[in-house]
């Protein structure tokens, strides 16, 4: 009885849900079973119990690699979102042909290839001759190799990362802003709030839904990020991670696993790993929300 | 329902069976082979000449078609691992000898050494020695065909040694003229060289001054590495020496051929493919250099590295013919014009003898280079090389010459940490 | 509009301008920069042309012109601008259905099932990317446009995102709805989906820029030539030993980077105003 009732939901979700059984489900859960085993993709499959997780968590560069990441996504994460709001409120403020130039601007570093962008950031980093290490000239300080420099490989990263993810944020935020009813802010006015008070009694709460995707997103793609590092250090499945990996990370460390040793049991047991850290980071975020009563 | 569609399937079945019944003796069959190339001989004229190898072959064998497809190397890579999982592996392909372990375990190499010895003298012996060497880890196994390859060359900024008071005309013939040089370049206020410590391949490059193919690459018996350590001490002294003379930039950044170009670097160590470009800046703006051969310890050694591309066969029903292609791309006048066109230097020795080939340039020093450098990585096809030791000789080699520690300290760490890297 | 007088112009307006322009500056720079190397004469040292303008209009026309006739780039744009448009058409659609019955309705699982697909985003592609490629394969799809779209549609990002902004959506406006008979397809087609307009939009916008930068999928999946992606064509230069000089390998990036920009500066626009809630009066 109580399945007729709910059966028009079922009916709606079932294309997603088919398609994402099919799909990602059954991959993820293949490779959950290829974890637990030496695989290189050809010959059957050889059980290993937990002798991939075991090999992994010792070893050196799964503690550097994961210890990159934290340092990296705690700091991506927060700055990016925060540039984002900023840059949504921002364009936010403009009107007509200003706000339009002002988006279409921020938004352009999302629009460019990975390896372009990585190539033109190469380019602005270079030591003596880069463009940032040429205006360091001017003020008469030493030329910074930033992405040769275990210091400064790590920051020089998240520049260009917030480079790119600022303006894919800002867009979603914006959606969102358009969503908020003109009445509200009127209505404030009128009572006497001004600009900041609106923004964090209005804009702040009614963004809150949104705010929350774009932070949790944000928290588990920064979780996996790959191509930047990848391409910033000149990597390749032989030789990653740039400088003394300073700028390895968990997922880079899997490809180099998948395709240049070809051990995809490992690469599997690392994904596993990583995807645990990831969950229990999530379900902060969920519980916290729970628990504050927001979005 | 059900029984309508048993009875649909039965027809089908049928039909098909009819199908394949009646197609009988028909025409000779008819075969395509995938054939994957680096992504450079995918393009423009190294893909015309390609394509005309390809039609010379098929007009040869009727009823074969071959598709060539490009890809860059790691790509490659990827691909041919994707291919042999799902049983989609490119019939005939190229790639680097270094992969060759990790190509034989995911079975995408076949094994050609009864096909190869079924071919005359004439043509086993059209090919350079010890290149073929790499590619039979043992005396009955023959896994690849080297094709193209390079030995690393020293190209020179003529006007720079100029401006520094320096001779052209000879080039250094040992490392202690060729630092002497480098000293003086960056007393004149230039930058003498990359900073060789950033890339494996540049490491290897300035090790081969000192050392060789018997004390570098793995014993894979005992699974440690083959470096030994005074060598190692002796050349971990050299980054040292020449960090305060270095620009900052890999051998491999745009940065370094910028620096080149715009009169700023002296010497960049490496392989041909950045001839092109400069080439293009000596017509632009005025660019004179040359390339010689990298200075060893002592005269008449060289430094560098030498690799090979390969071109290796798939095992499967197409095995035999796709080698037949293989053994037409390589041999002596397909070769012989492959290097006439690019100017670069490839494995068959007998095309590089040929007398217009040989006028080359580029080629003339290439040949040279390749005999007296270091193999980067042998010995191949044994076993793929880990991660954790191409990583661990960068890591180690910067931080010393950063100078974290002693030369000395240095390669024990460095030899320790590698076999610990093998072990595993 | 008068010009307002001097005294006027509060340090804020100032202010919000200088950052304004300062931002957009470092957002843009990087990529006129890479203009003004296509634009160039090759060969020509950093030094003597810091590529701060572009220094030769015909040197760029002509590297722009080899690539398109020499390789098979616009082969290459036709099939990632159909794989980038139909993996939109299906992400948006059965996105849309699921997210809306995730984030309006109350039945029985639904936190379960949500939950395993948010899951499915923690799981890095890096671990299922060759099971689904196995499958993938067994089903025939290798080399086919099916096997590059289908296994993208069930996006679990575009099921995110959707969800939570139609949890903005008052729950009054579906009683309403329900009351004046809507069925259930109804409500969605009718009331929901006008009301989220711009995160559909956005979506659309992101999803075609991530199925463009998408570069491992069609690697393993569109090993012919003819199914060749804009990514892989560009992979071809981008190769480090590659023989190719630099310009042009900025030249194949840039044109890369064409249809994203025009697809953006085309769909921005619909991004509309305050999505009027008045009806909730009614």
């Amino acid at each position: 009885m109580s399945v007729r009732r709910y059966l028009p939901h079922y009916l709606m979700i079932a294309p997603f849900m088919i398609l994402f059984a099919a799909f990602f489900l059954y991959p993820i859960l293949s490779g959950f079973y290829y974890s637990f085993h030496d695989w290189n993709g050809v010959k059957p499959p050889a059980y290993v119990g937990l002798a991939n997780y075991q090999k992994i968590v010792v070893s050196r560069d799964f503690a550097t690699a994961m210890r990159n990441l934290l340092t990296y996504v705690a700091i991506t994460v927060p700055l990016g979102i925060l540039v984002a709001l900023g840059l949504a409120l921002l364009v936010d403020s403009f009107t007509g042909r200003w706000a339009n130039f002002f988006r279409n601007a921020y938004f352009l570093p999302v629009v460019l290839p990975a390896f372009l962008a990585a190539t033109i950031w190469r380019w602005i980093y270079a030591p003596n001759f880069g463009l940032l290490n040429m205006i360091l000239g001017w003020f008469g300080a030493p030329s910074v190799n930033f992405l040769n420099d275990t210091g400064t490989m790590l920051y020089a990263l998240i520049a260009v990362d917030v480079w790119v993810s600022a303006g894919f944020n800002m867009v979603i935020i914006l959606a969102g802003l358009k969503n908020i009813p003109a009445e509200l802010y009127e209505a404030a006015r009128l009572d006497g709030a001004n600009k900041w008070q609106q923004i964090v009694h209005i804009t702040i709460p009614m963004l809150g839904p949104v705010l929350f995707f774009v932070v949790t997103y944000g928290l588990i793609s920064a979780m996996q990020v790959f191509d930047k590092p990848w391409l910033l250090t000149g990597s390749s499945f032989t030789s990653y991670g740039g400088r003394r990996n300073a700028l390895l990370f968990p997922v880079m460390d899997m490809m180099g696993r998948a395709f240049g040793s070809v051990r995809f049991g490992e690469a599997a047991a690392y994904g596993f790993l990583l995807t645990v850290t990831i969950v229990i980071l999530t379900a902060a975020m969920f519980g916290l929300r729970r628990w504050r009563g927001w979005a | 329902m059900k029984t309508l569609d048993k009875l649909r399937f039965g027809v089908a079945g049928l039909a098909v069976l009819f199908a394949l019944g009646t197609s009988g003796p028909a025409v000779a069959e008819d075969i395509t082979l995938q054939y994957w190339v680096y992504s450079d001989f995918g393009q423009g004229d190294a893909l015309a000449l390609q394509q005309e190898f390809i039609k010379e072959f098929t007009a040869k064998h009727p009823g074969v078609t071959i598709e060539i497809v490009g890809k860059g190397d790691d790509d490659l890579t990827a691909g041919q691992v994707a291919g042999a999982a799902s049983g989609n592996l490119p019939d005939v392909f190229m790639n680097a000898q270094s992969v060759g372990a990790q190509l034989v375990e995911i079975g995408a190499l076949d094994n050609m050494y009864s096909k190869w010895m079924a071919m005359p003298e004439e043509f086993r012996a059209q090919f350079d020695q010890d290149a073929l060497k790499s590619c039979m880890p043992k005396p009955d196994e023959l896994y690849c065909l080297p094709y193209t390859g390079f030995g690393s060359l020293l190209f020179r900024n003529l006007t720079v040694l100029e401006k520094a008071g320096i001779d052209t005309t000879k080039p250094p013939a040992t490392w202690d003229e060729w630092f002497a040089q480098m000293k003086q370049v960056k007393d004149a206020g230039m930058f003498a060289i990359p900073d060789e410590t950033l890339v494996f391949n540049s490491i290897a490059e300035i090790y081969a001054t000192s050392g060789g193919t018997d004390s570098w690459g793995f014993d894979w018996a005992n699974r440690k590495t083959r470096i030994d350590p005074a060598t190692m001490t002796k050349v971990l002294q050299k980054f040292v020496d020449m960090k305060p003379l270095g620009s900052g930039t890999s051998r491999n950044d745009q940065a370094t051929k910028d620096l080149f170009i715009s009169n700023q670097l002296a010497f960049h160590t490496i392989g041909p493919w950045v001839n092109p470009t400069y080439e293009e800046a000596a017509k632009a703006s005025g660019l004179k250099y040359d390339f010689v051969l990298i200075p060893g310890d002592e005269a008449g050694k060289t430094g560098g590295i030498r690799s090979y591309e390969i071109v290796g066969v798939a095992p499967g029903p197409h095995a035999d013919l796709a080698f037949e292609f293989a053994a037409y791309i390589t041999e002596k006048a397909q070769m012989a014009r492959w290097a006439k066109l690019l100017s670069r230097y490839n494995a068959n020795a007998a095309a590089m003898a040929d007398p217009d080939v040989a006028a080359l340039p580029l080629i003339k020093v290439s040949v040279d280079a390749a005999h007296g450098a270091m193999d980067v990585a042998a010995p191949y096809f044994v076993d793929s090389v880990p991660s954790c030791y191409n990583s661990t000789v960068i890591d180690i080699a910067s931080a010393t010459a950063d100078g974290s520690s002693t030369p000395e300290e240095g390669a024990k760490e460095m030899i320790s940490q590698l076999n610990d890297c093998l072990a595993k | 509009m008068s010009v307002p007088s001097l005294r006027r112009i509060s340090i804020w307006v100032v202010l919000k301008w200088a950052i304004a322009l300062a931002v957009a500056g470092i957002a843009l720079f990087p990529i006129w920069w890479m203009i003004n190397v296509v634009f160039a004469l090759p060969g020509e040292p950093v030094s003597l042309n810091p590529r701060l303008w572009p220094t030769s209009i015909p040197a760029g026309m002509e590297k722009i012109g080899l690539i398109l006739t020499e390789t098979d780039y616009l082969r290459a744009y036709t099939v990632s601008v159909l794989y980038a448009v139909l993996t939109i058409a299906g992400v948006l659609l059965i996105g849309s259905l699921g997210a809306f019955e995730f984030a309006l309705f109350e039945f029985p699982g639904r936190n379960l099932l949500f939950g395993i697909v948010m899951l499915s985003l923690m799981v890095p592609t890096a671990v299922t990317i060759i099971p689904t490629y196995l499958l993938t394969s067994q089903l025939g799809w290798v080399n086919t446009m099916r096997g590059l779209v289908i296994p993208g549609v069930a996006s679990a990002f575009g099921l995110f995102m959707l969800v939570q902004f139609m949890r903005a959506i008052p729950k009054e406006m579906i009683e309403a709805a329900r009351l004046d008979g809507a069925s259930h397809t109804q409500i969605y087609w009718h009331v929901a989906l006008p009301l989220c307009r711009n995160a559909l939009v956005t979506l659309a916008i992101l999803t075609f820029m991530q199925t463009w930068g998408n570069y491992m999928w069609p690697l393993i999946i569109g090993t012919k030539p003819e199914m060749y992606t804009v990514g892989q064509v560009v992979g071809m230069f981008n190769s480090p030993l590659s023989h190719q000089t630099v310009d042009m390998v900025m030249t194949a990036n840039l044109l890369a980077a064409i249809p994203p920009l025009l697809f953006f500066l085309i769909f921005q626009r619909k991004i509309v105003e305050g999505i009027a809630t008045s009806g909730t009066k009614g």
